[in-house]
């Protein structure tokens, strides 16, 4: 049995999964005017630099907005919460919300949270990301 | 610099047309406003097609069928934007001389293509969580309630306006009347959208014929073509920090763009088409295109100053919530509405009085972006 696996990441471009079932989401930063973006970019849109820096974003936001969703794709059960995130940068992040719609307000204090996603073809499970409340 | 008119409109009835292709809806608009132009179709000499979810070169389908096969042809694909970024390449071919007389349309057979919620394209990371465009615009109208005291039956009567122009409009998807309790019963979608806050998938085609102010000196009828003073077109900017989802910047600089292009104000315009595709929606193009201070449209629609007969009519069609929305005809079928009303064609929807229009669309999303294609357009009589 080996002793390390690299957790599965659902989209490993936006989202580091790590060992200890920890993880944050990646952006980029303008190292010439500290602009950041997500997803990442590969030339700033304020100052045209090249070259950005990959950086782990902040694993605690506040909501902007949010909604339940009732109808979608078959990909996804509903209802779901589903918001948007700003995080220091600043920049802002979509994603789904795991607390009772009751319990979701606008400015509230969010935070990352590794959560499983499904299972690939050799059966791992792969890891997505969802807000929840601060502990 | 030649000025370009409007000199032939054709629609078919949008709706569910389950026996249809796009090629055949499309050929149907496209024969339609060769008739209404009243010119031998051999006056024609660029095309433009615009299409979102339909086989390729569908463009080349249709000129096939109508006699027009030979002349220079581009499909164009700018998501809801489509059908008006069509009418900008043959105003753009006629501006440069390229044509004297050009021929756009859109064309989309949407029940055939696909069913539910609309997401934003498959590999963006947004729709990868969970992202539907009934739940980014249900986002926007939230933070909208919260901003600006926004209520849920304010919204809901834009719904009721809309449908209630498109019970007028012979070939509107929607005839018939609803309440605000019907809006708030309806079957939940993304909260606070119910069923009858979006905009319906529609099948459908509209077409235009658009000719330099030479030509319609020369062989048109001046007394019913309708002058395109502007067609701009924008794409959404990068954000560099996250902006606000109550005001759009981007149908603000593209309004910019159109009305320096066509020499007038907000306060000069009578009327309006705008893409109505979420009730909210109304509410941030009317705002984005400086006709309402912002936060002010909703009560002002709740007063029924944007009625047929108030102050100012918005979406006298029925708008994408009640005529439906056929993606890429939607954008096409603002201008034929515009057109109808300023030749003052438009029978029972008829605005007394109508100079100027402004068509406004605004389509697709991507993570990071606000909005993908803004188009705006302003006729006048």
């Amino acid at each position: 049995m080996t002793t390390t696996k690299t957790p599965v990441s659902f989209r490993p471009r936006e989202l580091v999964v790590t060992e200890d079932g920890s993880g944050h989401l990646v952006g980029s930063r303008c190292p010439t005017c500290g602009a950041h973006y997500f997803p990442t970019r590969e030339v700033c849109a304020g100052c045209l630099t090249e070259d950005l820096e990959t950086v782990a974003l902040p694993r605690r936001g506040t909501l902007y907005t949010y909604t339940v969703v009732h109808q979608s794709t078959p990909a996804f059960e509903t209802p779901y919460v589903l918001g948007y995130v700003d995080v220091e940068g600043p920049v802002r992040v979509m994603g789904q919300i795991d607390l009772d719609p009751g319990d979701v307000e606008i400015g509230m204090e969010l935070e990352l949270k590794i959560v499983p996603w499904g299972t690939d073809d050799e059966g791992r499970t792969v890891w997505g990301y969802r807000f929840g409340g601060v502990a | 610099m030649t000025d370009v008119y409007v000199i032939g409109i054709g629609m078919t009835q949008f709706g569910k047309h389950p026996d249809r292709t796009a090629a055949s809806l499309g050929a149907e608009a496209v024969r339609a406003a060769i008739h209404d132009a009243g010119i031998d179709p051999r006056a024609i000499q660029t095309g433009y097609a615009g299409h979102v979810f339909q086989p390729m070169v569908t463009g080349q389908q249709v000129l096939a069928q109508v006699g027009l096969a030979g002349i220079p042809l581009a499909n164009v694909e700018n998501a809801c934007s489509s059908g008006a970024t069509a009418i900008r390449g043959s105003y753009l071919d006629i501006l440069a001389g390229v044509a004297d007389v050009s021929l756009a349309f859109g064309t989309e057979h949407l029940t055939g293509a696909f069913k539910g919620a609309f997401t934003p394209g498959e590999d963006d990371p947004e729709a990868a969580v969970g992202a539907t465009m009934p739940a980014v615009y249900a986002m926007r109208a939230r933070r909208y309630m919260e901003e600006f005291g926004l209520t849920r039956s304010q919204l809901a009567r834009i719904s009721v306006k809309n449908k209630r122009n498109a019970a007028l409009n012979p070939l509107a998807h929607f005839k018939k009347d609803i309440t605000i309790d019907d809006v708030l019963a309806a079957r939940p979608i993304a909260e606070p959208f119910g069923l009858l806050d979006c905009s319906p998938v529609s099948d459908g085609a509209a077409a235009v014929i658009l000719a330099s102010g030479d030509w319609v000196k020369r062989h048109g009828d001046s007394s019913r073509a309708v002058r395109l003073a502007a067609s701009a077109l924008r794409t959404g900017e990068v954000e560099t920090a996250p902006g606000s989802m109550t005001f759009e910047v981007l149908t603000h600089k593209t309004a910019r763009d159109a009305y320096e292009a066509a020499g007038v104000g907000p306060e000069d315009v009578d009327f309006a088409e705008v893409h109505d595709c979420f009730t909210i929606a109304e509410i941030l193009r009317i705002e984005g295109l400086g006709l309402f201070d912002q936060g002010t449209y909703p009560e002002a629609v709740e007063r029924g100053e944007a009625d047929l007969g108030g102050r100012f009519p918005v979406n006298p069609s029925g708008g994408l919530l009640g005529k439906g929305h056929p993606l890429a005809a939607t954008g096409v079928a603002q201008v034929v509405e515009l057109t109808k009303q300023l030749r003052g064609e438009a029978e029972d929807r008829q605005i007394e009085g109508a100079r100027i229009g402004i068509a406004h669309c605004r389509g697709g999303k991507a993570a990071g972006v606000e909005g993908a294609a803004c188009t705006v357009q302003i006729l006048m009589r």
